[in-house]
C-alpha cells in the first residue's frame, strides 16, 4: 500500500486534490492538532520543505515532505519561495522553500495551513494583540454594553475570555489557559467578555507581584489574580513614592550584604519544609539551616516561626510593590 | 431503525487528517468485488532490484526455491548487503494484505532494508500463494517451507543461521505468528525473534476492538472478516480451526522466541495484540508491546511521516539490536 506521500505527490492538481487538501487541514483543526502538524501537512501535501516563522509570538517550525525536520537550520527565506501571511497584509509566516508561480494544490495547501496555524497560535501562544482600537473598547468599563460586545465579536472573541497583563502594561487578551512563555505576567480572572475590564484591572494588580526571576527580583514569573487573596489589598498601598516600612529596608540593607539571600529567603518561604526548600536550591539541609539564620540576622527577625514567615512574605510582597509600581 | 455508534478510541489528530485522504482510496471496508482491483493496484506497485539495493548496499536477486511438497516453487527476494564479508543474520519477511492481497515486492520492504543497513543483515521476502484460490494451509506453508530453505542454505547465501528474524505486519504478522508456531512443533528453524506488527492473528473477529471500530479507519471488522473467509472458508470462526491459521487459536505458547508487538489503539486488531503479548508472558516468553494511541491499522505504512509513525517505527531498530545482540 502506497504511502500518503505517495499517494499526494501522484495527485493531478485537478478539483480532486484540493478537497484533498481541505478535508486533510480540516481534520488537523477538529483534532486541535498542533503547529508542527499542520506545518507537517503542508510539507506532505505540497511534496516540499515548508517553515512557520512568528517571531513576535517566538515560533519556528520547519519541516521536510517526509515528517522529519531537515538538518540544515533556517537560513533567511528566498524571495521567491511561495509564502502566505497570518493575517491579510502582513508579514509572511509560512513558506513553501520553492520557488513560484504556485500550483492551484500549493495555493491551497498556503490557504488551508496558515488558516490553521492561526487557530493555534491564537489558541496557545494568546490572541495577537488584534485590533488596538477594539482591544481598546473591550476593555473600557466606561463604553457601552452594545459597543463592548461588537467589538468582543470582532475580535473572535468566545463568551468568556481573561486578560493577561504583560510585562511593560501590553494587554492580551486569551480564552484558553495558555500564557505567554517569557516574561512577568499578571494574570486576569476568566470571566464573561462584558466583565473584561475588571479582568483587566486585576491583571494589572497581579503582575505587580511578579518578579523578573534575576537575582535582584527573584520569585514567581506568572502570577494570578485569583490566587492573591487579601495581598491584592496591599497594592493599593504602595504608590510610586511611598515610603518603604521598615521591614522592606531590612531586605534590601540584607540583599547588599549578601546577595543570595533574597532568592534563599523567597525559595524557604514558598516551600513546604526546609528540606524541600534545600532541594530547590540544591544545598544540603543542614547549609540552609545555616544560611536561614544568617538570614536572620541580617534582618532582624526570626523567621522559622509562623509570625516571623508572614513577616517575611509581606516584606518580600512589598518589596516586590515598590519595584513595579 | 436506531443505530448506536460504540464509544471509540479518538484516531490520533495527525492521522485523522491522513485518514480522510487514504479512506478516498481505500475503504474502512473491503469487499470481495474490490479484490480484482485492489490486486491490480497493487501489482503496479513492485519495487525493482534497484530500488531495494538502497543505493547499491545490497546485492538484491530472486530465488526460485522448492514449495510445500507437491505444490509448486515460491520466489523469494534476497537482499544480502553488498559488504558483508562474513555471514550475516536475515530477517525472513511476509508482507501482508489481509490474506488475500499482495506481494514480495512491496514498498514496506523498505523499512526492513534499513534495519538490515544498520545492523548488517540480510532480508529475505517470500511471495507466499494468496487467498481465496489458495485457501489455509497453502499461505503459511508456503512462508515455512520458504524458512526452511533459507536456513538449509545458510551456507550458499551467506548466512548465519542462528541469526534469523521472522516479521510481517498485518496478515503477515498473523502468517510469521503462525510461521514461529510450525518453527517451534517441527523441530524446524530456530527464530532469534518474531516481529509481529499489527498481526492478524485471531479468526474469531468478536473483540471488542473489533466490535469499536466497525466502519471507520483501516481494516475494519468486515474487511477482516473477508480476511479470514477467504483464508478458511465456513471453518472461520468454528471449533476447528489450525492455530498455523490463526495463532491465536494456539493452546499452548511456551517455548515460542521473543516477540516484538505493536498495534494502534484505534484498530481492529488491538485487542488480539495485546491478549497475544500477555499470553506470550503468562506462558514464560518474552515480549515486547506497544500499543500506539489513535493508530489505525497500517498507520505506520499509510501515513509514515507522521509523528505517531515515526514514533513507532523508531521502536523497531533498538528491539532487533537487543534481540540479536548488535
Amino acid at each position: 500500500m502506497k504511502d500518503l506521500v505517495g499517494r499526494l505527490s501522484a495527485l493531478d492538481p485537478d478539483a480532486g486534490a484540493a478537497v484533498k487538501v481541505i478535508a486533510y487541514f480540516d481534520q488537523l483543526v477538529d483534532g486541535r492538532a498542533g503547529l508542527e502538524a499542520i506545518v507537517r501537512g503542508a510539507a506532505v501535501l505540497s511534496g516540499c520543505v515548508v517553515r512557520l516563522v512568528d517571531d513576535e509570538r517566538h515560533v519556528r517550525v520547519r519541516v521536510g515532505p517526509e515528517g522529519h525536520a531537515p538538518d540544515d537550520g533556517f537560513d533567511p527565506p528566498e524571495p521567491e519561495w511561495l509564502n502566505a501571511p497570518l493575517v491579510p497584509g502582513g508579514p509572511p509566516v509560512l513558506w513553501l522553500e520553492r520557488p513560484g508561480p504556485a500550483g492551484p494544490v500549493d495555493a491551497m495547501v498556503l490557504e488551508r495551513a496558515v488558516s490553521a496555524a492561526r487557530g493555534v497560535l491564537d489558541r496557545t501562544r494568546g490572541r495577537a494583540s488584534g485590533d488596538p482600537a477594539l482591544m481598546e473598547v473591550v476593555l473600557d468599563a466606561s463604553a457601552e454594553e452594545a459597543t463592548r460586545t461588537r467589538a468582543a465579536r470582532r475580535l473572535g472573541l468566545p463568551g468568556t475570555a481573561r486578560v493577561l497583563a504583560l510585562d511593560g502594561g501590553a494587554a492580551r487578551i486569551e480564552a484558553t489557559g495558555a500564557v505567554p512563555g517569557r516574561g512577568r505576567v499578571g494574570v486576569g480572572p476568566m470571566v464573561p467578555v462584558l466583565d473584561l475590564p475588571a479582568s483587566w484591572e486585576a491583571a494589572r494588580t497581579a503582575l505587580r507581584f511578579a518578579a523578573d526571576g534575576t537575582e535582584q527580583d527573584p520569585g514567581a514569573r506568572v502570577v494570578h489574580a485569583d490566587e492573591l487573596g487579601g495581598l491584592a489589598v496591599l497594592a493599593a498601598a504602595v504608590a510610586p513614592g511611598t515610603k518603604p516600612v521598615a521591614d522592606v529596608l531590612a531586605l534590601e540593607r540584607a540583599r547588599s550584604a549578601a546577595p543570595w539571600v533574597l532568592g534563599t529567603l523567597v525559595t524557604f518561604v514558598s516551600s513546604p519544609s526546609l528540606r524541600t526548600a534545600a532541594t530547590a536550591l540544591v544545598v544540603h539541609h543542614s547549609t540552609l539551616q545555616d544560611r536561614i539564620a544568617h538570614a536572620e540576622q541580617l534582618l532582624g527577625w526570626p523567621v522559622r516561626d509562623p509570625p516571623g514567615r508572614l513577616r517575611l512574605q509581606l516584606a518580600l510582597a512589598l518589596r516586590r510593590l515598590h519595584l513595579h509600581t | 431503525m436506531t443505530t448506536t455508534i460504540p464509544a471509540r478510541p479518538p484516531f490520533d489528530p495527525e492521522l485523522a487528517a491522513a485518514l480522510a485522504v487514504i479512506n478516498e482510496s481505500l475503504p474502512p471496508t473491503l469487499t470481495a468485488e474490490m479484490i480484482p482491483s485492489l490486486r491490480q493496484g497493487m501489482a503496479e506497485q513492485r519495487a525493482t532490484d534497484e530500488e531495494l539495493s538502497l543505493g547499491g548496499a545490497f546485492v538484491v536477486g530472486e530465488r526460485l526455491v522448492p514449495g510445500p511438497a507437491g505444490a509448486p516453487e515460491i520466489s523469494l527476494v534476497i537482499a544480502r548487503p553488498a559488504a558483508a564479508e562474513t555471514a550475516v543474520g536475515v530477517i525472513y519477511h511476509i508482507h501482508g494484505g489481509g490474506m488475500f492481497l499482495g506481494h514480495n515486492r512491496g514498498h514496506e520492504l523498505v523499512e526492513q532494508l534499513g534495519w538490515a543497513r544498520e545492523l548488517e543483515l540480510a532480508v529475505a521476502s517470500v511471495d507466499y500463494r494468496l487467498a481465496p484460490e489458495h485457501p489455509h494451509p497453502a499461505p503459511v506453508e508456503d512462508c515455512y517451507a520458504g524458512l526452511t530453505w533459507v536456513v538449509e542454505n545458510a551456507t550458499e547465501l551467506g548466512i548465519d543461521p542462528d541469526r534469523v528474524i521472522i516479521t510481517g505486519s498485518s496478515a503477515g504478522g498473523g502468517l510469521a505468528a503462525s510461521t514461529a508456531l510450525l518453527a517451534r512443533d517441527r523441530g524446524g528453524p530456530a527464530l532469534a525473534g518474531q516481529m509481529l506488527l499489527s498481526p492478524m492473528l485471531d479468526d474469531r473477529n468478536d473483540t471488542p476492538s473489533a466490535h469499536q471500530m466497525a466502519g471507520v479507519g483501516i481494516c475494519d471488522q468486515a474487511s477482516n472478516e473477508l480476511g479470514w473467509t477467504s483464508l478458511l472458508g465456513d471453518a472461520r470462526g468454528g471449533a476447528d480451526v489450525s492455530p498455523y491459521a490463526a495463532a491465536a487459536r494456539a493452546t499452548d505458547l511456551s517455548g515460542l522466541p521473543p516477540a516484538f508487538l505493536d498495534v494502534g489503539s484505534a484498530e481492529t486488531f488491538r485487542d488480539e495484540a495485546v491478549t497475544y503479548a500477555a499470553r506470550l508472558w503468562q506462558a514464560g516468553g518474552q515480549a515486547e508491546l506497544h500499543v500506539w494511541p489513535g493508530g489505525f491499522h497500517g498507520f505506520d505504512l499509510l501515513a509514515s511521516y507522521a509523528v505517531l509513525s515515526q514514533a513507532a517505527k523508531a521502536q523497531r531498530l533498538p528491539w532487533l539490536r537487543r534481540v540479536l545482540g548488535s
